[in-house]
Protein backbone atom coordinates (compact mmCIF):
# COMPACT_ATOMS: atom_id res chain seq x y z
CA UNK A 1 0.00 0.00 0.00
CA UNK A 2 1.33 3.74 -0.77
CA UNK A 3 2.51 5.77 2.00
CA UNK A 4 0.04 8.40 2.71
CA UNK A 5 2.48 12.06 2.00
CA UNK A 6 1.87 14.70 4.36
CA UNK A 7 2.87 17.90 3.89
CA UNK A 8 3.06 21.01 6.52
CA UNK A 9 5.03 23.60 6.99
CA UNK A 10 5.50 25.17 10.51
CA UNK A 11 3.46 28.90 11.41
CA UNK A 12 4.73 31.83 11.09
CA UNK A 13 5.32 31.99 14.57
CA UNK A 14 7.09 28.58 15.02
CA UNK A 15 9.58 29.43 12.24
CA UNK A 16 10.72 33.02 13.64
CA UNK A 17 10.97 30.92 17.10
CA UNK A 18 13.42 28.66 15.38
CA UNK A 19 15.17 31.82 13.18
CA UNK A 20 15.60 33.85 16.55
CA UNK A 21 16.72 30.68 18.54
CA UNK A 22 19.54 30.31 16.65
CA UNK A 23 20.51 33.74 16.44
CA UNK A 24 19.95 34.60 19.56
CA UNK A 25 22.58 31.55 20.29
CA UNK A 26 25.02 32.41 17.52
CA UNK A 27 24.80 35.99 19.07
CA UNK A 28 25.56 34.92 22.81
CA UNK A 29 28.74 32.06 21.66
CA UNK A 30 30.01 35.02 19.31
CA UNK A 31 33.18 36.60 21.29
CA UNK A 32 32.30 39.39 18.67
CA UNK A 33 29.39 40.83 20.67
CA UNK A 34 31.33 41.09 23.94
CA UNK A 35 34.32 42.91 22.50
CA UNK A 36 31.66 45.18 21.01
CA UNK A 37 30.46 45.54 24.54
CA UNK A 38 33.33 46.30 26.14
CA UNK A 39 34.13 48.54 23.42
CA UNK A 40 30.56 50.22 24.30
CA UNK A 41 31.71 50.54 27.86
CA UNK A 42 35.33 51.54 27.20
CA UNK A 43 34.64 54.88 24.38
CA UNK A 44 32.59 56.90 27.12
CA UNK A 45 35.59 56.18 29.69
CA UNK A 46 38.08 56.56 27.07
CA UNK A 47 36.26 60.19 26.53
CA UNK A 48 35.41 61.61 29.52
CA UNK A 49 39.04 59.75 31.30
CA UNK A 50 40.65 62.34 28.50
CA UNK A 51 39.48 65.45 29.50
CA UNK A 52 40.57 64.61 32.90
CA UNK A 53 44.28 64.68 31.69
CA UNK A 54 46.29 67.56 32.35
CA UNK A 55 46.33 69.96 29.69
CA UNK A 56 43.42 68.05 27.43
CA UNK A 57 40.79 70.28 26.49
CA UNK A 58 37.50 70.44 28.18
CA UNK A 59 35.37 68.61 25.94
CA UNK A 60 32.05 67.96 28.84
CA UNK A 61 31.20 69.58 32.21
CA UNK A 62 28.00 67.23 32.74
CA UNK A 63 28.50 63.48 32.53
CA UNK A 64 25.36 62.71 30.78
CA UNK A 65 26.49 65.04 27.71
CA UNK A 66 28.55 61.77 26.93
CA UNK A 67 25.04 59.96 26.58
CA UNK A 68 23.04 62.77 24.71
CA UNK A 69 23.57 66.34 24.11
CA UNK A 70 21.46 69.15 25.54
CA UNK A 71 19.15 70.05 22.94
CA UNK A 72 18.99 68.12 19.29
CA UNK A 73 21.79 69.14 17.57
CA UNK A 74 21.75 67.90 13.41
CA UNK A 75 24.52 70.36 12.82
CA UNK A 76 27.60 69.20 14.28
CA UNK A 77 30.69 71.54 14.83
CA UNK A 78 32.66 69.61 17.34
CA UNK A 79 33.81 66.08 18.41
CA UNK A 80 31.54 66.88 21.74
CA UNK A 81 28.25 67.49 19.85
CA UNK A 82 28.84 64.42 18.01
CA UNK A 83 30.43 61.65 20.36
CA UNK A 84 27.52 60.74 22.24
CA UNK A 85 25.72 57.29 22.96
CA UNK A 86 24.94 57.13 18.89
CA UNK A 87 28.03 56.17 17.93
CA UNK A 88 26.70 52.49 19.34
CA UNK A 89 24.94 52.97 16.12
CA UNK A 90 28.36 52.66 14.32
CA UNK A 91 30.02 49.87 16.36
CA UNK A 92 26.39 47.78 15.88
CA UNK A 93 26.55 48.34 11.99
CA UNK A 94 30.00 46.92 11.63
CA UNK A 95 28.83 43.68 14.09
CA UNK A 96 25.65 43.12 12.07
CA UNK A 97 27.94 43.49 8.93
CA UNK A 98 30.10 40.42 10.57
CA UNK A 99 26.83 38.65 11.76
CA UNK A 100 26.01 38.48 8.51
CA UNK A 101 28.79 38.01 6.58
CA UNK A 102 29.01 34.88 8.42
CA UNK A 103 25.94 33.68 7.43
CA UNK A 104 27.14 33.74 3.57
CA UNK A 105 30.47 32.21 4.40
CA UNK A 106 29.95 29.27 6.05
CA UNK A 107 27.20 28.41 3.82
CA UNK A 108 24.67 28.45 6.84
CA UNK A 109 22.17 30.48 4.29
CA UNK A 110 22.07 27.83 1.94
CA UNK A 111 21.50 25.37 4.91
CA UNK A 112 18.81 27.58 5.77
CA UNK A 113 16.83 28.62 2.31
CA UNK A 114 16.55 25.16 1.45
CA UNK A 115 14.30 24.38 4.04
CA UNK A 116 10.82 26.26 4.51
CA UNK A 117 12.47 29.39 5.59
CA UNK A 118 11.29 32.27 4.69
CA UNK A 119 13.22 35.51 3.60
CA UNK A 120 10.47 37.60 5.41
CA UNK A 121 11.67 35.80 8.78
CA UNK A 122 15.54 36.13 7.97
CA UNK A 123 15.46 39.56 7.56
CA UNK A 124 13.61 39.79 11.10
CA UNK A 125 15.21 37.47 12.79
CA UNK A 126 18.33 39.72 11.99
CA UNK A 127 16.93 42.80 12.48
CA UNK A 128 15.85 41.79 15.99
CA UNK A 129 18.85 40.11 17.18
CA UNK A 130 21.11 42.92 15.44
CA UNK A 131 18.72 45.83 17.43
CA UNK A 132 19.00 43.66 20.67
CA UNK A 133 22.53 43.47 20.43
CA UNK A 134 23.17 47.39 20.30
CA UNK A 135 20.29 47.79 23.00
CA UNK A 136 22.19 46.01 25.09
CA UNK A 137 25.85 48.64 23.89
CA UNK A 138 23.31 51.42 24.64
CA UNK A 139 23.53 49.80 28.14
CA UNK A 140 27.17 49.06 28.88
CA UNK A 141 27.94 52.83 27.24
CA UNK A 142 25.52 54.40 30.01
CA UNK A 143 27.33 52.59 32.31
CA UNK A 144 31.08 53.27 31.08
CA UNK A 145 29.77 56.53 31.15
CA UNK A 146 28.10 56.92 34.98
CA UNK A 147 31.43 54.97 35.99
CA UNK A 148 34.05 57.33 34.13
CA UNK A 149 31.80 60.28 35.74
CA UNK A 150 32.32 59.10 39.15
CA UNK A 151 36.44 58.78 38.44
CA UNK A 152 36.51 62.26 36.70
CA UNK A 153 34.18 64.21 39.21
CA UNK A 154 31.97 65.63 36.07
CA UNK A 155 28.25 67.07 37.08
CA UNK A 156 25.55 64.53 37.50
CA UNK A 157 22.70 67.35 37.12
CA UNK A 158 20.11 66.04 34.79
CA UNK A 159 16.42 66.05 34.59
CA UNK A 160 15.71 62.27 35.45
CA UNK A 161 12.99 61.80 33.31
CA UNK A 162 14.52 63.40 30.26
CA UNK A 163 17.25 61.65 30.50
CA UNK A 164 15.18 58.18 30.91
CA UNK A 165 12.86 59.40 27.26
CA UNK A 166 16.78 59.67 25.67
CA UNK A 167 18.19 56.58 26.59
CA UNK A 168 15.37 54.47 26.23
CA UNK A 169 14.88 56.66 22.98
CA UNK A 170 18.40 56.02 21.55
CA UNK A 171 17.51 52.49 22.40
CA UNK A 172 14.08 52.03 21.03
CA UNK A 173 16.11 53.50 17.23
CA UNK A 174 18.49 50.35 17.53
CA UNK A 175 15.58 48.60 15.76
CA UNK A 176 15.31 51.09 12.83
CA UNK A 177 19.50 51.66 12.81
CA UNK A 178 20.12 47.17 12.85
CA UNK A 179 16.78 46.60 9.96
CA UNK A 180 19.30 49.49 7.75
CA UNK A 181 22.13 47.65 8.42
CA UNK A 182 21.05 44.30 7.11
CA UNK A 183 19.44 45.51 4.50
CA UNK A 184 23.00 46.83 3.22
CA UNK A 185 24.48 43.73 4.17
CA UNK A 186 21.72 41.74 2.09
CA UNK A 187 22.31 43.90 -0.78
CA UNK A 188 26.16 43.44 -0.39
CA UNK A 189 26.25 40.34 0.48
CA UNK A 190 28.74 38.91 -1.89
CA UNK A 191 31.19 41.72 -0.68
CA UNK A 192 32.09 41.27 2.91
CA UNK A 193 34.27 44.74 2.62
CA UNK A 194 31.83 46.95 1.24
CA UNK A 195 29.11 45.72 3.46
CA UNK A 196 30.91 47.02 6.58
CA UNK A 197 32.19 50.10 4.95
CA UNK A 198 28.39 51.06 3.92
CA UNK A 199 27.37 50.27 7.15
CA UNK A 200 30.25 52.43 8.80
CA UNK A 201 29.75 55.58 6.21
CA UNK A 202 25.13 55.00 6.95
CA UNK A 203 26.27 54.57 10.94
CA UNK A 204 28.28 58.05 10.87
CA UNK A 205 25.00 59.89 9.99
CA UNK A 206 27.04 61.56 7.45
CA UNK A 207 24.59 62.13 4.69
CA UNK A 208 22.19 63.79 7.55
CA UNK A 209 24.75 65.69 9.14
CA UNK A 210 25.43 66.50 5.51
CA UNK A 211 21.84 67.50 5.52
CA UNK A 212 21.34 69.36 7.99
CA UNK A 213 24.34 72.04 6.61
CA UNK A 214 22.32 73.08 4.13
CA UNK A 215 18.78 73.06 6.30
CA UNK A 216 20.08 73.80 9.49
CA UNK A 217 18.91 72.53 12.63
CA UNK A 218 15.72 71.22 11.32
CA UNK A 219 13.01 68.72 13.45
CA UNK A 220 12.18 67.71 9.62
CA UNK A 221 15.26 65.24 10.02
CA UNK A 222 13.66 63.13 12.75
CA UNK A 223 12.17 61.53 9.98
CA UNK A 224 15.32 59.76 9.40
CA UNK A 225 17.05 57.39 11.70
CA UNK A 226 20.49 59.73 12.75
CA UNK A 227 17.83 62.37 13.22
CA UNK A 228 15.42 61.21 15.50
CA UNK A 229 18.82 59.53 17.26
CA UNK A 230 19.95 63.01 17.63
CA UNK A 231 16.53 63.83 18.92
CA UNK A 232 16.55 61.85 21.92
CA UNK A 233 18.32 64.34 24.00
CA UNK A 234 18.88 65.39 27.31
CA UNK A 235 15.39 67.99 26.92
CA UNK A 236 13.72 64.42 25.43
CA UNK A 237 9.96 63.80 26.80
CA UNK A 238 7.20 61.28 26.19
CA UNK A 239 6.37 62.91 22.58
CA UNK A 240 10.62 62.11 22.27
CA UNK A 241 10.02 58.87 23.15
CA UNK A 242 7.11 58.41 20.84
CA UNK A 243 8.63 60.13 17.81
CA UNK A 244 11.34 57.37 18.23
CA UNK A 245 8.98 54.69 18.26
CA UNK A 246 7.61 55.39 15.60
CA UNK A 247 10.48 56.69 12.95
CA UNK A 248 12.02 53.26 14.01
CA UNK A 249 9.48 51.23 13.50
CA UNK A 250 8.72 52.87 10.17
CA UNK A 251 12.42 52.00 9.17
CA UNK A 252 12.09 48.91 10.45
CA UNK A 253 9.11 47.70 8.29
CA UNK A 254 10.20 49.80 5.18
CA UNK A 255 13.69 47.62 4.96
CA UNK A 256 12.76 44.16 6.01
CA UNK A 257 10.29 44.28 3.29
CA UNK A 258 13.08 45.77 0.58
CA UNK A 259 15.27 43.81 2.36
CA UNK A 260 12.84 40.23 2.04
CA UNK A 261 12.19 41.46 -2.23
CA UNK A 262 15.58 41.62 -2.84
CA UNK A 263 15.88 38.08 -1.19
CA UNK A 264 13.13 36.83 -2.77
CA UNK A 265 14.24 37.96 -6.66
CA UNK A 266 18.11 37.09 -6.13
CA UNK A 267 19.58 33.60 -6.09
CA UNK A 268 21.05 33.03 -2.66
CA UNK A 269 24.07 31.45 -3.03
CA UNK B 1 2.70 11.08 -8.26
CA UNK B 2 6.30 12.07 -8.84
CA UNK B 3 8.50 13.44 -6.40
CA UNK B 4 10.20 16.31 -9.04
CA UNK B 5 8.74 16.87 -12.01
CA UNK B 6 10.62 18.99 -14.09
CA UNK B 7 9.78 20.99 -17.45
CA UNK B 8 11.29 22.98 -19.89
CA UNK B 9 13.41 24.23 -17.02
CA UNK B 10 15.92 27.24 -18.25
CA UNK B 11 18.26 29.00 -16.48
CA UNK B 12 20.50 31.65 -18.03
CA UNK B 13 23.46 33.52 -15.68
CA UNK B 14 24.46 36.61 -18.02
CA UNK B 15 24.92 35.39 -21.17
CA UNK B 16 25.57 32.37 -20.28
CA UNK B 17 23.07 29.13 -20.34
CA UNK B 18 23.41 26.94 -17.82
CA UNK B 19 20.09 24.83 -18.65
CA UNK B 20 18.59 25.07 -22.02
CA UNK B 21 14.92 23.22 -21.35
CA UNK B 22 15.82 20.63 -19.44
CA UNK B 23 12.96 17.88 -18.86
CA UNK B 24 13.30 15.31 -15.68
CA UNK B 25 11.08 13.18 -13.72
CA UNK B 26 11.55 11.52 -10.32
CA UNK B 27 9.41 8.98 -9.33
CA UNK B 28 8.48 8.61 -5.60
CA UNK B 29 10.39 5.95 -3.76
CA UNK B 30 13.56 6.51 -6.66
CA UNK B 31 17.08 6.69 -5.62
CA UNK B 32 18.12 8.58 -9.02
CA UNK B 33 21.45 9.05 -9.84
CA UNK B 34 21.91 12.22 -11.80
CA UNK B 35 24.98 12.21 -13.90
CA UNK B 36 26.75 14.32 -16.70
CA UNK B 37 29.93 16.30 -17.25
CA UNK B 38 31.48 19.32 -15.21
CA UNK B 39 29.42 22.26 -16.01
CA UNK B 40 26.32 20.09 -17.77
CA UNK B 41 24.03 21.48 -15.53
CA UNK B 42 23.58 19.15 -12.64
CA UNK B 43 24.08 21.76 -9.65
CA UNK B 44 22.17 24.40 -11.33
CA UNK B 45 19.13 22.16 -11.44
CA UNK B 46 19.53 21.29 -7.82
CA UNK B 47 20.08 24.32 -6.87
CA UNK B 48 16.86 25.17 -8.26
CA UNK B 49 14.82 22.06 -6.82
CA UNK B 50 16.17 23.31 -3.56
CA UNK B 51 15.44 26.93 -3.43
CA UNK B 52 18.65 28.50 -3.85
CA UNK B 53 18.40 29.86 -7.33
CA UNK B 54 15.79 30.95 -9.40
CA UNK B 55 14.91 29.37 -12.82
CA UNK B 56 14.56 31.39 -15.64
CA UNK B 57 11.82 29.61 -17.04
CA UNK B 58 9.89 26.42 -17.00
CA UNK B 59 8.18 24.94 -14.43
CA UNK B 60 9.51 22.46 -10.97
CA UNK B 61 6.96 20.40 -8.60
CA UNK B 62 7.60 18.51 -6.37
CA UNK B 63 5.00 16.01 -5.30
CA UNK B 64 2.78 18.19 -7.18
CA UNK B 65 3.26 21.24 -5.38
CA UNK B 66 5.53 24.35 -6.52
CA UNK B 67 8.74 23.85 -5.80
CA UNK B 68 8.58 27.30 -4.17
CA UNK B 69 5.54 25.99 -2.09
CA UNK B 70 6.36 26.03 2.01
CA UNK B 71 5.18 23.15 2.84
CA UNK B 72 6.83 20.91 0.74
CA UNK B 73 10.01 22.79 1.33
CA UNK B 74 9.47 21.64 5.07
CA UNK B 75 9.73 17.87 3.97
CA UNK B 76 13.44 18.22 1.81
CA UNK B 77 16.71 17.61 3.15
CA UNK B 78 19.62 19.00 1.30
CA UNK B 79 23.35 18.85 0.97
CA UNK B 80 24.66 20.64 -2.21
CA UNK B 81 28.66 21.20 -2.26
CA UNK B 82 29.75 21.51 1.46
CA UNK B 83 26.94 21.19 4.86
CA UNK B 84 26.69 24.86 5.81
CA UNK B 85 27.76 24.70 9.26
CA UNK B 86 29.30 27.33 11.42
CA UNK B 87 33.64 26.04 11.81
CA UNK B 88 33.86 27.23 15.76
CA UNK B 89 30.88 25.21 16.37
CA UNK B 90 30.63 21.88 17.78
CA UNK B 91 28.96 19.40 15.30
CA UNK B 92 26.71 18.58 17.96
CA UNK B 93 25.80 22.40 18.48
CA UNK B 94 25.65 22.96 14.23
CA UNK B 95 22.78 20.23 14.24
CA UNK B 96 21.23 21.91 17.26
CA UNK B 97 20.61 24.76 15.25
CA UNK B 98 19.44 23.24 11.88
CA UNK B 99 16.87 21.19 13.77
CA UNK B 100 15.45 24.45 15.61
CA UNK B 101 15.67 26.45 11.89
CA UNK B 102 13.37 23.17 10.87
CA UNK B 103 11.37 22.90 13.64
CA UNK B 104 12.31 19.35 14.65
CA UNK B 105 10.69 18.09 17.77
CA UNK B 106 12.79 15.77 20.24
CA UNK B 107 15.73 17.36 18.53
CA UNK B 108 18.36 15.83 20.99
CA UNK B 109 16.91 12.10 19.85
CA UNK B 110 16.75 12.90 16.20
CA UNK B 111 19.96 13.93 16.16
CA UNK B 112 21.66 11.42 18.01
CA UNK B 113 19.80 9.09 15.36
CA UNK B 114 20.74 10.60 12.32
CA UNK B 115 24.34 11.11 13.55
CA UNK B 116 24.10 7.28 14.90
CA UNK B 117 23.01 6.75 11.02
CA UNK B 118 25.87 8.19 9.52
CA UNK B 119 28.13 6.29 12.01
CA UNK B 120 29.59 9.99 13.67
CA UNK B 121 27.86 9.69 17.16
CA UNK B 122 31.50 9.68 18.50
CA UNK B 123 31.80 12.75 16.63
CA UNK B 124 29.10 15.12 18.07
CA UNK B 125 31.44 17.21 20.64
CA UNK B 126 34.27 17.70 17.72
CA UNK B 127 34.26 21.10 16.14
CA UNK B 128 33.20 20.98 13.23
CA UNK B 129 36.40 23.19 11.13
CA UNK B 130 38.65 20.19 12.37
CA UNK B 131 36.90 17.19 11.31
CA UNK B 132 37.98 15.47 7.84
CA UNK B 133 36.54 15.93 4.38
CA UNK B 134 34.63 12.71 4.43
CA UNK B 135 33.38 13.30 8.19
CA UNK B 136 32.19 16.95 6.92
CA UNK B 137 30.69 14.66 4.25
CA UNK B 138 28.66 13.00 6.70
CA UNK B 139 27.58 15.37 8.77
CA UNK B 140 26.26 17.30 5.53
CA UNK B 141 23.91 13.89 5.35
CA UNK B 142 22.99 13.47 9.01
CA UNK B 143 21.64 17.29 8.57
CA UNK B 144 20.11 16.79 5.55
CA UNK B 145 18.11 13.66 7.37
CA UNK B 146 16.78 15.80 10.29
CA UNK B 147 13.33 16.73 10.00
CA UNK B 148 12.37 12.63 8.24
CA UNK B 149 12.70 14.77 4.74
CA UNK B 150 10.54 12.93 2.15
CA UNK B 151 13.12 14.08 -0.52
CA UNK B 152 16.66 14.22 0.10
CA UNK B 153 19.08 16.01 -2.78
CA UNK B 154 22.66 15.27 -2.60
CA UNK B 155 25.14 17.09 -4.46
CA UNK B 156 28.35 14.45 -4.77
CA UNK B 157 27.76 13.09 -1.51
CA UNK B 158 30.52 10.04 -1.41
CA UNK B 159 33.13 12.71 -2.32
CA UNK B 160 35.95 12.20 0.20
CA UNK B 161 34.45 9.26 1.61
CA UNK B 162 36.79 6.61 2.26
CA UNK B 163 35.19 2.93 1.37
CA UNK B 164 34.21 2.36 4.51
CA UNK B 165 32.23 5.28 4.63
CA UNK B 166 31.03 4.94 1.30
CA UNK B 167 29.49 1.39 2.24
CA UNK B 168 28.02 3.41 5.11
CA UNK B 169 26.44 5.41 2.61
CA UNK B 170 25.35 2.90 0.32
CA UNK B 171 23.22 1.20 3.43
CA UNK B 172 21.62 4.63 5.01
CA UNK B 173 20.42 5.64 0.56
CA UNK B 174 19.41 2.10 0.07
CA UNK B 175 16.89 2.01 3.86
CA UNK B 176 15.92 5.21 2.72
CA UNK B 177 14.64 4.75 -0.42
CA UNK B 178 13.20 1.16 1.21
CA UNK B 179 11.16 3.24 3.50
CA UNK B 180 9.61 5.08 0.19
CA UNK B 181 12.10 8.23 0.32
CA UNK B 182 13.45 9.88 -2.68
CA UNK B 183 16.41 10.61 -3.16
CA UNK B 184 18.44 12.24 -5.82
CA UNK B 185 22.34 12.12 -6.32
CA UNK B 186 24.76 13.46 -8.29
CA UNK B 187 28.28 12.00 -8.48
CA UNK B 188 31.06 11.38 -10.56
CA UNK B 189 31.62 8.12 -9.23
CA UNK B 190 29.89 5.58 -11.13
CA UNK B 191 30.40 2.46 -9.70
CA UNK B 192 29.09 3.72 -6.53
CA UNK B 193 26.16 4.99 -8.11
CA UNK B 194 25.80 1.91 -10.12
CA UNK B 195 25.34 -0.21 -6.90
CA UNK B 196 22.18 1.93 -5.64
CA UNK B 197 20.28 3.89 -8.24
CA UNK B 198 17.19 2.74 -9.26
CA UNK B 199 16.79 5.42 -11.98
CA UNK B 200 18.96 7.36 -14.03
CA UNK B 201 19.24 10.76 -15.80
CA UNK B 202 21.96 11.36 -18.03
CA UNK B 203 22.27 15.57 -18.63
CA UNK B 204 24.96 17.05 -21.24
CA UNK B 205 24.66 20.72 -22.59
CA UNK B 206 21.87 22.08 -19.94
CA UNK B 207 19.30 19.35 -21.32
CA UNK B 208 18.88 15.66 -19.71
CA UNK B 209 19.93 13.18 -22.68
CA UNK B 210 18.23 10.24 -21.44
CA UNK B 211 15.82 8.75 -18.38
CA UNK B 212 16.45 5.34 -17.79
CA UNK B 213 15.37 2.91 -14.70
CA UNK B 214 18.17 0.50 -13.56
CA UNK B 215 16.49 -2.38 -16.08
CA UNK B 216 16.52 -0.33 -18.93
CA UNK B 217 19.87 0.34 -18.44
CA UNK B 218 21.19 -2.77 -17.94
CA UNK B 219 19.10 -4.04 -21.42
CA UNK B 220 20.64 -1.37 -23.21
CA UNK B 221 24.31 -1.93 -21.74
CA UNK B 222 25.73 -3.52 -24.82
CA UNK B 223 27.44 -7.44 -23.61
CA UNK B 224 30.93 -7.77 -24.93
CA UNK B 225 33.38 -10.73 -25.10
CA UNK B 226 36.60 -10.71 -23.64
CA UNK B 227 40.17 -12.76 -23.86
CA UNK B 228 43.63 -12.93 -23.41
CA UNK B 229 45.99 -14.77 -25.00
CA UNK B 230 50.15 -15.04 -25.33
CA UNK B 231 50.49 -13.01 -27.95
CA UNK B 232 47.99 -9.89 -27.94
CA UNK B 233 49.23 -7.74 -30.87
CA UNK B 234 48.97 -10.27 -33.36
CA UNK B 235 45.47 -11.73 -31.46
CA UNK B 236 44.30 -7.99 -32.13
CA UNK B 237 44.98 -8.16 -35.70
CA UNK B 238 43.47 -11.41 -36.44
CA UNK B 239 39.94 -10.66 -34.55
CA UNK B 240 40.08 -7.13 -36.30
CA UNK B 241 40.01 -8.41 -39.41
CA UNK B 242 36.58 -10.33 -38.49
CA UNK B 243 34.77 -8.02 -36.01
CA UNK B 244 34.55 -4.35 -36.24
CA UNK B 245 35.28 -3.29 -33.18
CA UNK B 246 38.25 -4.97 -30.68
CA UNK B 247 39.75 -2.88 -28.03
CA UNK B 248 42.09 -3.71 -25.56
CA UNK B 249 40.97 -2.57 -21.56
CA UNK B 250 42.82 -1.35 -18.91
CA UNK B 251 43.20 -5.28 -17.52
CA UNK B 252 45.20 -6.33 -20.31
CA UNK B 253 41.69 -8.28 -21.81
CA UNK B 254 40.75 -8.10 -25.58
CA UNK B 255 37.33 -7.06 -26.06
CA UNK B 256 35.15 -7.81 -28.77
CA UNK B 257 31.89 -5.77 -28.98
CA UNK B 258 30.60 -7.27 -31.36
CA UNK B 259 27.33 -9.80 -31.77
CA UNK B 260 29.50 -13.25 -31.36
CA UNK B 261 29.65 -16.01 -28.91
CA UNK B 262 33.18 -17.11 -27.04
CA UNK B 263 33.10 -20.59 -28.96
CA UNK B 264 33.16 -18.65 -32.46
CA UNK B 265 36.18 -16.82 -31.29
CA UNK B 266 38.05 -19.72 -29.70
CA UNK B 267 37.24 -21.46 -33.09
CA UNK B 268 38.68 -18.23 -35.53
CA UNK B 269 42.06 -17.83 -33.25
CA UNK B 270 42.74 -22.02 -33.07
CA UNK B 271 41.79 -21.66 -37.00
CA UNK B 272 44.43 -18.96 -36.95
CA UNK B 273 47.01 -21.00 -34.92
CA UNK B 274 46.31 -18.94 -31.44
CA UNK B 275 45.49 -20.66 -28.68
CA UNK B 276 43.16 -18.76 -25.71
CA UNK B 277 44.11 -18.38 -22.37
CA UNK B 278 40.85 -16.88 -20.85
CA UNK B 279 38.02 -15.92 -22.09
CA UNK B 280 34.72 -14.32 -20.88
CA UNK B 281 31.38 -12.89 -21.76
CA UNK B 282 30.55 -9.46 -19.79
CA UNK B 283 28.32 -6.02 -20.07
CA UNK B 284 29.94 -2.49 -20.03
CA UNK B 285 28.78 -0.77 -16.93
CA UNK B 286 27.26 1.94 -16.05
CA UNK B 287 30.66 4.45 -16.62
CA UNK B 288 31.38 2.86 -19.96
CA UNK B 289 27.62 3.32 -21.20
CA UNK B 290 27.61 6.55 -19.56
CA UNK B 291 31.49 7.81 -22.02
CA UNK B 292 29.98 5.60 -25.06
CA UNK B 293 26.74 7.94 -24.71
CA UNK B 294 29.21 11.31 -24.11
CA UNK B 295 31.36 10.42 -26.81
CA UNK B 296 28.19 9.60 -29.32
CA UNK B 297 26.66 13.54 -27.74
CA UNK B 298 30.40 14.35 -29.38
CA UNK B 299 29.85 13.05 -32.74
Amino acid sequence: MARELKFESPSFAQRLKGMLGVDFYRLFHTPLFYIFLAIAAVIPAMILGTMGSEGAEQLYTNTWHIIAAETPLYVVNGISEYANMNMVFIFGGIMVSIFIGHDYKSGYVKQLFTTHAKKEDYMMSKSLVGAFSMACMCVTYLFGAMLAGLLVQTSFEVNAGSLLCAVLGKMVMSLGWASLYTFLNIIFRKYFGVSIASSFFFGTGILIIGAAAIVGNSSVLNIFLYGASVYACLSANFVTLIVCIACSAAWAAIYNVLGARILAKCDVY
Amino acid sequence: MNAIEIRNLTKSFGEKQALGGLNMTVPVGAIYGFIGENGSGKSTTEKIVCGLIHESGGSVTLFGKPHTDGDVRAKIGVLIEAPGCFPNYSVWNNMKLQAANLGVRNADEEIVKVLKLVRMEGAASNKYKNCSLGMKQRIGIAMALLGDPELLVLDEPINGLDADGMRIMREVLTDLAKKGRTIVISSHILGELEKIATHYGIVRGGKMLCEMTAEELDASCRTYVALQTKDMPRTKAVLGGKYSRVEEDEAGYLRVYDTTTPEEIVTHLYQNGILVGEIKTDKIGLEEYYIDLMKEGKR
